[in-house]
């Protein structure tokens, strides 16, 4: 129902040279991860994860990720915002 | 760093004044809208050409947080979250689900609504939808004016950090004769507030919608960094 942009997401892949892709979907389009997974493993030289947890927006972003050596994180459903200051 | 890759996940339907829409605008006799919608729903050139041929005028601007018009987001629920005030007949909020809509509640005492373009579904909603959670939000802060321990808490996440913020409020409310204790966590879980029973009052430098949506979830008293910094302003915000 929502589009997944996977060409998009494979072109962006295979430019950056990434390794290991982070996958992070908001709730209603969690059930299809395996979808990008796959299409991630089958189309590039990349591996691809899966982040469990939320995903409310763009400024709930995966923490430490660099420790894992993950090189590219991926969120659906939103986009850049800017942060308000205090 | 990893970098990062933002899709918005459109809906792959076509935004359309339905039947039902349209019937909904003449029974309502709109002859102005203030539009939201999500990312989703973003992709809007028939929908506002249909509304031309209706001559319905559309007002479109860019919310606070959001980084372009149409759009908002949940934590764009402040009165001074949006440029313009929103004086049309209607505000419409094209989207699924209550989260943005609640945005728009919050920032204004009017009715909101809601078209969701999946469903065809039309649904008005206003202050009595956030009753309970409007009523705890002003129960919090009468809670906070009379605490004596204040915890602070801040998230790691970077796109939700206020760590210079809650250091000064610290600073703030100790020079008000309180004393105020900073946490620090990556996500903000309720269930381990309650580790803390000598906090009379949070105040949630994160998220604003935990200050305001999920205070409902938990006993413990809780307020957000900006009612904090001007409990006054947040009281006639309420009255608003």
């Amino acid at each position: 129902m929502y589009k997944l942009e996977l060409e998009k997401l494979i072109t962006t892949i295979k430019q950056q040279k990434a390794k290991q892709v982070l996958i992070q979907l908001p709730d209603g389009m969690k059930h299809k991860a395996h979808l990008v997974a796959d299409a991630v493993e089958e189309e590039t030289n990349a591996k691809a994860f899966i982040w469990l947890g939320s995903c409310y927006g763009a400024c709930d972003l995966p923490l430490g990720m660099d420790i894992l050596n993950i090189d590219l994180v991926v969120q659906w459903g939103h986009n850049k915002f800017n942060k308000e200051m205090w | 760093m990893p970098r990062l890759l933002l899709l918005n996940a459109e809906w792959e339907g076509e935004i359309k004044i339905t039947p039902k829409l349209k019937a909904h605008l003449k029974k309502t006799k709109t002859k102005s809208i203030d539009l939201f919608a999500s990312t989703q729903f973003a992709e809007i050139g028939n929908f506002l050409k249909e509304l031309k041929k209706l001559k319905i005028k559309v007002n479109i601007q860019k919310a606070k947080r959001t980084n372009k018009p149409l759009q908002i987001l949940g934590c764009d629920c402040n009165p001074d979250s949006f440029e313009k005030d929103l004086k049309s007949d209607m505000i419409l909020y094209l989207g699924d689900g209550m989260f943005h809509p609640k945005a728009l509640i919050l920032a204004v005492d009017r009715p909101i609504t809601i078209f969701d373009p999946i469903s065809d579904n039309i649904k008005v909603v206003d202050r009595k939808d956030m009753q309970k959670e409007l009523m705890i939000k002003k129960r919090n802060l009468k809670k906070f004016l009379n605490a004596d321990k204040i915890g602070i808490l801040v998230t790691i996440k970077p796109g939700q950090q206020y760590f210079l913020a809650a250091k000064k409020l610290k600073v703030d409310l100790e020079k008000e004769g309180k004393k105020a204790y900073i946490f620090i966590d990556d996500t903000l879980n309720p269930m381990n507030y309650e580790n803390y029973p000598f906090v009379q009052c949070w105040v949630n430098t994160a998220c604003p919608r935990i200050g305001t949506d999920d205070i409902v979830n938990f006993s413990q008293a809780m307020i957000n960094l900006r009612d904090a910094l001007d409990p006054r302003r947040a009281f006639v915000e309420l009255e608003k």
